[in-house]
C-alpha cells in the first residue's frame, strides 16, 4: 500500500499520459463507433441509418469477407516469418561465438528502412518484365518454370505482399527474443546438459518456458501489427489484382477516402478494433492455459 | 473577480459573434464580381500537377509579377501530383470545410455535389465576365462540364490521346495499323507470335486500362453511354456494354498487355515502348517532349508514329472524335472569393495562354499558337495539327464519370477480366450490381 502522498504523486504523473491516451486513442475509436451508425460522405448531411452499415458488412458485402480472409492469411504468413524466423535466428545467435553484433545489425536493418523504399524494392524483386531478382534466381537454379509475375498472379500476390512485412520485422523480434534467451540462467542449462538433455529438450523444457512471458508480449505485438498491416500491401498492389491482396485495412481506407463512405468505413474500423482485442484475448487465454497445464 | 467575470462574458460574446460570422457568411456561386476594398493577402491553390511542370512554373511567374504590383499578395501552390492521394486530401478538406481559395478537381460526382452546395464559383460566368470565355476551345470547356452542361472548373491544358506505335515492330509481325478497334486482338496475336509485347500499359495507376473499356461504347453508342451507365440507366449487359466487356476479354486472351502489367508503373510502360520492346502505347500529348523530340531513344526514333482511336463498323462517332481531355480543372472557392482573388484571376488567366503555348504545349484557348521546340521531330507538328480538326464529341475518361466506389470496383475487376480470372458474364453481373448499389447515392 502506498502512503497517501505518493499515491497523489502517482496520480499526478499518470493523469497526463492517460488523458493523452484518451484523446489520441480512445476518442477516435468512440468517434468511429458513433459514425458507424450514420451514412455520411463528408460533405452531405449525416443520416442516421441504425445498424444498416453492420448488416451490409456482415451479409451484403463480398469484398469485406474476402478482405477479412486475406487479412488472416496475411497475419499467418507474417507471424510465421516474424516469430518463427526471430526464434530460429535468436537461438542460433546464442550458439555463435563471433560476429553476433554484425548479424544482429544486418537482421535489424530492414526495420529501419522506410516502408516506401521496401515496397519499391520488392516490386522490383518480384517483377517479370523487366526480369527481377526472384525470377532471375529461379531461372539460374533451373526452376525457370516457376517464373511468374508474382504481384499480378492472383494465386501468389497475397504471399508476395506478406513476405516483405514479415522480413522487415524479423530482426526486431529477434532482438527481443535474443535478449530474453540471454537471461536464461546458464547453470540451469549446464545442469540439464550434465543430465544428458538433448538440444531439443534443452530448448523445449528450459529455454522456452523461461522466455514465455517475453514470447507472449512479442506474439501480441506481432499479431496486432499484423492485423493492422496496411502500408506495404497498399503501396505494392493497392489491394489488387482484383481483391486478391485486399486487407481489411486497405479496404477500410479506400472506403473512407476513395468512396467517401465515412460511415461504412467507420463500421469496418470498429470491426478491426474488436478483431484486434479478440486476437489479444485469445493469445493470452491460450498461452496462459498452456502455462498452467 | 468582477472584472474577470466581465472579461469572460465579453470573450464568450465575441466568440459567439465570430462563430455567427463564420457560419453565416453567405456564399453565392454566381456572384463573379465581388465588391469592396481589395486587400492583398496570401491565397492558396491546392493542385494536382507535376511540381516542375509548365502550369505551375507559369502560374508562379505570373503570381510574382502580380505580387510586385500588389505588395502583400502571395500565391501559395500546394501540389500533390499523385492523383489518388490528391483526391483524398481534397475530400478531407472539403469535409472539414477548409478548402482553399483555388483547388483542382475533375468533373466528378463529388465535385458536382460541391457545386450544388454552392461551394464553387460558376466558371462560365467568371470567364464571361473576364471576356475570355470565347477564347477557349469548346472541347476544353466541355471536358470540364458536368452532365447538366454547367461549368465550374477552368482548364489549363488541352491534350489529345493517341495510340503510339512502332512501325518496325508491326512490319516484323506482318500486321498493318488497325483500322478498327476489333482488329486489335488479332494484331496482338500476330505480335506475340514474333515474341513482341503488343501493348505497354501502366497497370499500377489503373486509369490507363480504364481508358480501353471506354473505347468500344464511345464508338458503338457515343458519349451518352457512360452518362447513362453511371446512373444505372444503361447497363454492362446492354449491347454496347457487352461489346466492351467481350472486347476487353479478347484483349486479355490475345495477351495484348505485357506480362504482369498490373504491377507495372508509368515509367515502366513508357520504357518498354521507347526501348523498342513493346509495339504500342496509348498516351496523350503531354508526353510529346519525350516521344516527339530528340530525347526519344535514337534506336526507335524513326520508327515511332501514332494513330488516333480507330473506329468500328457502324460507329456513331467519327474518326476525329476521341479522348481529348483538358486535364484536371481549377475550381474557385465561392466562400473565399473576394476582390483580390477576382483581380488576380483576371490578370493571370489573360496572360497564361501565350506563356503556356510558348512551352510547346497545346493551350486550352485558340487565341495563341503553340511553339514547336527546336529539338522536335516531325511528329510533334503532326500531333499538334490533330487539334485543328476535332469533331464535336469527345470520349470522356470513365474515372472522372463514375461514382468512386463503382470506379474502384471497375478498375479492380478489369484487371481480373483481362487476366482471365473472371468471365465476361461474372464481370457484367458484378459491375451492374455495384452500379445499382452505389449510383443512387451520388446521382439522386
Amino acid at each position: 500500500m502506498l502512503p497517501n502522498r505518493s499515491r497523489t504523486s502517482v496520480l499526478v504523473f499518470l493523469l497526463p499520459p492517460l488523458l493523452l491516451y484518451g484523446a489520441a486513442v480512445l476518442f477516435p475509436i468512440l468517434q468511429s463507433l458513433f459514425l458507424s451508425f450514420f451514412s455520411w460522405n463528408g460533405i452531405s448531411e449525416m443520416e442516421f441509418v441504425g445498424l444498416a452499415n453492420y448488416i451490409r458488412m456482415f451479409v451484403g458485402d463480398d469484398i469485406f469477407w474476402r478482405a477479412f480472409l486475406n487479412a488472416l492469411i496475411y497475419l499467418a504468413i507474417c507471424l510465421v516469418l516474424q516469430l518463427g524466423g526471430a526464434l530460429a535466428v535468436a537461438s542460433l545467435l546464442t550458439s555463435l561465438r563471433r560476429g553476433r553484433e554484425l548479424i544482429k545489425t544486418l537482421y535489424l536493418l530492414p526495420a529501419v528502412i522506410s516502408t516506401v523504399a521496401i515496397a519499391f524494392l520488392f516490386v522490383r524483386i518480384y517483377s517479370l518484365e523487366p526480369v527481377g531478382l526472384l525470377n532471375q534466381l529461379l531461372h539460374w537454379i533451373g526452376l525457370g518454370s516457376l517464373e511468374r509475375p508474382w504481384l499480378s498472379d492472383v494465386n501468389t500476390v497475397l504471399a508476395a505482399v506478406s513476405a516483405p512485412e514479415g522480413w522487415r520485422f524479423t530482426g526486431l523480434y529477434m532482438l527481443i527474443i535474443y535478449a530474453a534467451l540471454l537471461a536464461v540462467p546458464k547453470e540451469l542449462e549446464e545442469a540439464a546438459v550434465l543430465d544428458g538433455a538433448s538440444r531439443w529438450t534443452l530448448f523445449s523444457k528450459i529455454r522456452f518456458p523461461y522466455i514465455r512471458p517475453v514470447w507472449i508480449t512479442t506474439t501480441i505485438m506481432a499479431t496486432t501489427y499484423g492485423l493492422r498491416g496496411f502500408d506495404i500491401p497498399y503501396l505494392m498492389t493497392n489491394g489488387g489484382p482484383g481483391q486478391s491482396s485486399e486487407l481489411l485495412t486497405t479496404y477500410m481506407y479506400k472506403t473512407a477516402f476513395t468512396s467517401t463512405d465515412f460511415g461504412y468505413a467507420s463500421t469496418i474500423s470498429v470491426f478491426i478494433v474488436i478483431e484486434c482485442l479478440a486476437a489479444v484475448g485469445l493469445i493470452l487465454f491460450l498461452l496462459k492455459r498452456k502455462a498452467d497445464a | 473577480m468582477k472584472n474577470l467575470l466581465r472579461a469572460a462574458a465579453v470573450a464568450a460574446a465575441t466568440a459567439l459573434a465570430l462563430t455567427a460570422c463564420g457560419g453565416g457568411s453567405s456564399t453565392n456561386s454566381s456572384d463573379v464580381s465581388p465588391t469592396g476594398e481589395m486587400k492583398p493577402h496570401e491565397i492558396s491553390w491546392l493542385l494536382s500537377r507535376p511540381a516542375d511542370g509548365a502550369v505551375i512554373n507559369i502560374m508562379k511567374k505570373l503570381a510574382d509579377e502580380y505580387a510586385a504590383d500588389h505588395p502583400g499578395f502571395k500565391l501559395n501552390l500546394i501540389t500533390t501530383p499523385d492523383r489518388p492521394s490528391y483526391i483524398q486530401k481534397l475530400e478531407t478538406l472539403a469535409a472539414a470545410n477548409k478548402l482553399p481559395e483555388l483547388f483542382d478537381t475533375d468533373a466528378t460526382p463529388f465535385a458536382q455535389q460541391l457545386a450544388k452546395q454552392g461551394k464553387m464559383l460558376d466558371a462560365e460566368k467568371l470567364l464571361k465576365s473576364l471576356d475570355i470565355y470565347g477564347n477557349y476551345r469548346p472541347g476544353a470547356l466541355d471536358y470540364q462540364r458536368f452532365d447538366d452542361g454547367s461549368l465550374y472548373m477552368i482548364p489549363f491544358q488541352f491534350e489529345l490521346e493517341f495510340m503510339w506505335y512502332n512501325k518496325a515492330l508491326l512490319a516484323k509481325a506482318g500486321v498493318a495499323v488497325p483500322k478498327s478497334l476489333d482488329d486489335i486482338p488479332a494484331m496482338c496475336t500476330a505480335l506475340r507470335s514474333k515474341g513482341i509485347t503488343p501493348i505497354a500499359i501502366d497497370g499500377q495507376d489503373q486509369w490507363p486500362l480504364e481508358r480501353y473499356v471506354a473505347y468500344q461504347p464511345f464508338r458503338e453508342a457515343g458519349p451518352g453511354f457512360v452518362q447513362k451507365l453511371k446512373k444505372g440507366d444503361a447497363k454492362f449487359s446492354d449491347a454496347a456494354g457487352q461489346k466492351t466487356v467481350n472486347w476487353m476479354a479478347e484483349l486479355g486472351k490475345a495477351k495484348c498487355f505485357q506480362d504482369g502489367f498490373s504491377a507495372q508503373g508509368y515509367s515502366d510502360a513508357q520504357n518498354q515502348f521507347t526501348s523498342g520492346q513493346a509495339a504500342m502505347y496509348n498516351i496523350g500529348t503531354w508526353e510529346l517532349p519525350s516521344l516527339a523530340t530528340d530525347k526519344l531513344n535514337p534506336a526507335v526514333r524513326n520508327d515511332v508514329d501514332f494513330f488516333t482511336l480507330p473506329t468500328t463498323a457502324g460507329s456513331v462517332t467519327a474518326a476525329n472524335e476521341f479522348v481529348s481531355p483538358s486535364g484536371i480543372g481549377m475550381a474557385v472557392n465561392a466562400k473565399t472569393y473576394d476582390p483580390l482573388v477576382s483581380d488576380f484571376l483576371k490578370f493571370a488567366l489573360k496572360k497564361y495562354p501565350a506563356q503556356y503555348a510558348a512551352t510547346g504545349a497545346l493551350s486550352p484557348t485558340t487565341d495563341v499558337q503553340t511553339t514547336v521546340p527546336a529539338n522536335a521531330t516531325p511528329l510533334f507538328q503532326k500531333a499538334l495539327d490533330q487539334a485543328k480538326d476535332l469533331g464535336s464529341k469527345q470520349a470522356m475518361p470513365w474515372d472522372t464519370q463514375l461514382d468512386p466506389t463503382t470506379n474502384g470496383r471497375l478498375q479492380q475487376e478489369l484487371v481480373l477480366l483481362v487476366q482471365g480470372e473472371v468471365t465476361p458474364q461474372q464481370f457484367t453481373e458484378t459491375l451492374d450490381s455495384t452500379i445499382a448499389q452505389n449510383a443512387p447515392k451520388f446521382f439522386k
